[in-house]
């Protein structure tokens, strides 16, 4: 018997372990990720990163030369917005990060942006389903939150210093989870409860439209107002208006062939009085 | 006084084909284009009565206008009389004889009257008392500009600030970077009220200006959202560089420094709103705004 | 009554007088004798040279408005009531919003041809500022303002102002984002007048921005008031104008005491109307082809929020522009204040308009011409003005550009506030360098010519027969005429 209760009592601690753990592995912050994917991540991490952000993601703060901000706090959807957009890997860190055709495979970016999750407690990446977003909702946080940048039809906007908003002409729902919540350059960071996940869901599904709206009117000249619609009236509408007027006031060939056979010059006399 | 080129008929000079030739053509080209305007003008009508689309109906819309026009310039240009004739010009003023004559006469009215200045003066003067007097209902067109323009809502302080859709904020509520706009509660519709909360990273060196120093919670700070400058609503933060820049003229403030402003057109900071936190958590404000919010106008500073 | 005959083989049995047109024009005449009146009208003269026609572009441009915003008026609702949105376009479904602009989707979504009807209505209003630009450019360099044109330059400068007012008016109506940003700016601007603003202000508005009433306001003044005064001030203008009878270039046969050119009828009232037609087709052609103010992409103006990239437009782009160029300097003293916009939204502006008023006035002032003038110059033939028109157009030119800066910077990548620093100083010196390389340019093709220009004192006056046939050339006697 104490046999019996001795293997139970060695056994019982281990089947708690071994069925724990899997639970406790799924049941943890997604952040983690697998191992294996964390180590790839760190692999392809020190060879293309951490030349400018540091052999651990803290940064290398230099006068000048290869130097980074620090990426410990970046989370998922920093590190997924910057290397899905080709933000980043950046050329030279004097360079403004512009979107580029994306550096890394869609599974090197998984397993890079675990490994960057994994640094510190950044935000997480959102789930975002544009088909449970609210369209008109959506629209109106983004002209709420986005507009004062992104323009209202998305087109982008000018910043300080030579800097910019982009055109969202190519955000992807993911990307616009992503940048929201991590707050990507100069873009400020919309946490959770100032924009609920319900509320991306539509602010995404918004963006989405946003890339192909409904142009009831005809050639959208670029949706961004009165720039583009005051170019066309001067550089289109008034010299074809010129143009009409030009062909009205010439005079006609015919009539100069008539002239010229009748070879007068003289105007005739008016008749009729003037008032 | 005319040379019309009837088509079909010689010119006086004799048989010249070529003018004649292409008279009659454009003739046609002219007829052609009234033609064309009336298929236009049907297409427009068959267009819109299957539920109208803008483009075609501008096309076709232009093209029967178009062809009306075209037609008419077509016959005027090459079929009407286009010879020039001289019309002379008389003098604009008129004879003296002609003005003393007006004179005369409008003089006779007043002959019979002993003294004209009195009747004038106080006719005079009863058409202006009715002219000021008829502008009087101007005033009603608005109220006295009072003390509205010098204080918003958060006189009412202590008092919540609530977002949009009325909720209160916690400071955790707003991320590190974060930014949102909030209004005192229960007055979400006042255009002069509308508030920035801006959390800012410690490394950004935040300068609170004298006497605000407890004029923030938890790195929280609040300025007023309206730009001093003509009262845009200051929507742009750059978080990285810790400033806020107004869309409509590029007025820049800094938020570190209590948004004073460093480019543009503005010349006054935006002011700041003292925040502290009430006995929920929830952020409050103690007061209304450091100074009269958004643009200037000439007694601001009494 | 012959010239009313239609051309064609007379009938062989009944005379043109019994034809429907005869007898209506004899019926008329018979109860308000307009058969000397319109013989007259009939044989005006008119010289034909294109550049006389850009006048009538901004006339056709204005019927078109008024026949497309009469249409507008039938649909719109100028009221700032909220609403929720259940129309057809479904990124605004169930969205708050106010009448106005709700009633502005229904016409654009929603009206068969309400959309080409606002759009019309909105493409001929920017041309019809652009046609009063030209025109009011042509009639400043070739002199036609000058004696006895003064009038009718004062009211062509009033038509430009009430022009632009309008414009404005009307596309705030419709309570969008990006026009009721233009509306705040415009509050703030009258805030700014020392003294009153305050009062201006709330009068204007009926108290702080926005305020119920502004709308509605702006609606009454937009539809009724100002096209009233335009179709009065354009009717003096054209009153005007056959009065004095048009100016025309010099040339064969032309003279200060004659005017040569076309008769009204047929010709001239024939290519009249086809431009009116090829006016109103351009207009057809842009209002459906080309989407202008997409309301729907704004949205609902809310006085919280605005857009990157928000601009008046293009008329009232030299005043947004000179906002922005405008350093943060302010007069304050005892409490008082003078504020930023005064400066370029009321100083700039009232001295520009007064500039323009007082243009003739001032150049016969400075050239001591105080005589008529009905032949026109050639702008190089008269370099300072010339030079200083084109001087005075860069100046503006920079000030559009200024309003144009952060959408250059976001399209170029160029740093908005080194565009700004750049817009400072070019308004500066821009016009001074275009005015000096005008004044050369234009002495050089007179030289070409071999035609002198004119010196400070003009005249080109040919002695002309005044009343009880005196004759008198004053102008000869205060400087020598010149050769034409």
């Amino acid at each position: 018997m104490i046999g019996r209760l001795h293997r139970w009592l060695v056994a019982a601690p281990v089947l708690v372990t071994a069925l724990a753990t899997p639970l406790a592995v799924a049941a943890a912050p997604r952040q983690e990720g697998g191992d294996g994917q964390i180590a790839e991540g760190r692999e392809l991490y020190l060879t293309g990163c951490s030349s400018c952000h540091g052999q651990d993601g803290k940064g290398i703060d230099a006068p000048s030369g290869e130097r980074g901000p620090s990426i410990v706090d970046a989370g998922e959807a920093g590190a997924y917005y910057y290397l899905s957009t080709g933000r980043m890997p950046l050329a030279s860190s004097e360079e403004q990060p512009t979107r580029k055709e994306p550096a890394y495979t869609p599974d090197q970016i998984d397993a890079l942006v675990a490994y960057v999750a994994s640094l510190g407690d950044g935000p997480a990446l959102p789930d975002v389903d544009v088909r449970q977003g609210d369209l008109a909702a959506g629209g109106e946080i983004f002209r709420a939150n986005c507009q004062a940048c992104h323009s209202a039809s998305g087109s982008g906007g000018a910043l300080s210093y030579g800097r910019a908003a982009p055109r969202l002409s190519d955000a992807t729902p993911k990307q616009v989870g992503a940048a929201v919540r991590s707050g990507p350059g100069q873009m400020p960071v919309f946490g959770p409860e100032v924009i609920s996940d319900e509320e991306l869901d539509g602010l995404a599904r918004y963006v989405e439209y946003l890339q192909h709206p409904e142009d009831p009117g005809g050639i959208p000249i670029g949706r961004t107002g009165p720039i583009p619609e005051g170019f066309v009236a001067w550089l289109i509408a008034l010299p074809a208006l010129l143009a009409l007027v030009a062909w009205i006031g010439t005079r006609s060939p015919i009539r100069q062939a008539r002239a010229a056979a009748e070879a007068d010059t003289e105007p005739a006399a008016a008749g009729g009085e003037d008032d | 006084m005319t040379d019309l080129v009837e088509p079909g008929v010689a010119g006086p000079d004799g048989a010249d084909p070529g003018p004649q030739e292409r008279g009659r053509r454009v003739e046609l080209a002219s007829a052609g284009c009234f033609v064309v305007a009336t298929l236009a003008a049907l297409a427009l009508a068959v267009v819109y009565w299957q539920g109208g689309q803008p483009q075609a109906e501008g096309v076709l819309l232009a093209l029967t206008l178009g062809g009306i026009g075209t037609g008419i310039v077509l016959w005027a240009k090459h079929f009407m009389p286009t010879d020039e004739v001289a019309e002379d010009r008389h003098p604009l003023e008129s004879s003296e004889e002609e003005i003393a004559e007006f004179a005369a006469d409008f003089e006779a009215g007043q002959s019979t009257l002993a003294s004209r200045r009195i009747l004038l003066a106080t006719a005079g003067g009863a058409c202006a008392a009715l002219g000021v007097a008829l502008v009087f209902p101007v005033r009603s067109l608005g109220p006295r500009p009072g003390r509205g323009l010098k204080e918003t809502p958060y006189k009412n302080a202590p008092i919540r600030v609530v977002v949009e859709s009325g909720d209160p904020v916690r400071p955790a509520d707003l991320e590190i970077d974060g930014f949102i706009t909030v209004w005192p509660e229960g007055y979400t519709d006042a255009a002069d009220a509308s508030t920035l909360l801006i959390h800012f990273r410690r490394d950004q060196d935040f300068q609170p200006r004298p006497g605000r120093e407890d004029w923030t919670v938890d790195d929280i700070v609040a300025y007023s959202k309206l730009c001093t400058h003509v009262g845009c609503p200051v929507g742009l933060y750059q978080a990285q560089l810790g400033l806020l820049l107004c869309p409509c003229h590029q007025s820049t403030f800094d938020v570190m420094q209590g948004a004073r402003p460093v480019f543009g057109p503005a010349a006054r900071a935006l002011p700041q709103l003292p925040l502290a936190q009430d006995d929920d958590g929830f952020i409050i404000a103690t007061g209304d705004f450091s100074a009269p919010v958004g643009p200037g106008f000439w007694d601001r500073g009494r | 009554m012959s010239e009313l005959a239609t051309p064609g083989p007379p009938k062989r049995r009944r005379g043109p007088e019994h034809l429907l047109t005869h007898r209506l024009a004899r019926w008329v005449d018979s109860r308000l004798g307009t058969a000397k009146l319109a013989r007259t009208a009939l044989n005006k003269v008119f010289p034909d040279h294109w550049s006389f026609m850009l006048g009538e572009l901004g006339l056709y441009c204005f019927i078109v408005l008024v026949l497309t915003g009469v249409y507008l008026t039938f649909f719109f609702s100028p009221s700032l009531n909220t609403v929720i949105y259940q129309g057809s376009y479904g990124p605004l479904r169930g969205v708050e919003m106010s009448e106005a602009y709700r009633s502005a989707l229904e016409l654009s979504f929603d009206v068969r041809a309400g959309l080409v009807m606002r759009q019309i209505h909105h493409w001929a209003a920017l041309l019809f500022l652009a046609s009063l630009g030209v025109h009011l450019a042509r009639v400043f360099f070739t002199g036609a303002f000058r004696r006895p044109r003064e009038l009718n330059w004062i009211i062509g400068c009033t038509l430009l102002i009430l022009a632009m007012l309008n414009g404005l008016f009307g596309y705030s109506l419709l309570d969008d984002q990006l026009s009721g940003t233009g509306l705040r700016i415009v509050y703030s601007i009258t805030l700014s007048v020392p003294l009153v603003g305050t009062w201006l202000a709330s009068l204007l508005f009926g108290g702080e921005f926005p305020g119920p009433d502004i709308i509605s306001r702006l609606y009454v003044i937009h539809i009724l008031l100002v096209p009233a005064v335009i179709t009065i001030l354009l009717t003096a203008h054209l009153a005007i104008l056959v009065r004095q009878k048009h100016t025309h270039f010099p040339g064969p046969g032309r003279r200060d005491d004659n005017v040569v050119g076309e008769r009204m009828w047929p010709t001239y009232a024939a290519k009249a109307l086809g431009l009116f037609f090829l006016t109103s087709a351009l207009l057809a052609f842009l209002g459906g082809v080309f989407q202008i103010n997409p309301i729907w992409i704004y949205g609902p103006f809310d006085p919280a929020e605005v857009s990157a990239a928000s601009q008046p437009d293009w008329y009232m782009g030299w005043l947004d522009g000179a906002l922005r160029i405008m350093p943060g300097w302010e007069i304050r003293a005892f409490g008082f204040e003078i504020p930023n916009p005064f400066f370029p939204g009321v100083l700039l502006a009232g001295l520009t308009f007064t500039l323009l008023y007082a243009w003739p006035f001032l150049e016969a002032r400075v050239t001591r011409d105080h005589a008529e003038h009905h032949l026109l110059d050639r702008p190089r033939q008269r370099p300072v003005r010339t030079a200083l028109g084109m001087a005075t157009i860069a100046f503006y030119t920079v000030l559009f550009l200024g309003g144009a800066a952060d959408v250059l910077g976001a399209t170029f990548g160029l740093s908005v506030n080194a565009i700004l620093w750049t817009f400072r100083f070019l308004c500066l010196l821009a016009p001074p360098v275009v005015g000096v390389v005008t004044y050369k340019l234009c002495k050089e093709m007179s030289a070409r010519d071999g035609v002198p220009t004119a010196s400070r004192v003009t005249v080109r006056e040919i002695p002309r027969r005044l009343r009880h046939g005196e004759e008198r050339d004053e102008a000869e006697r205060e400087s020598p005429a010149l050769r034409s």
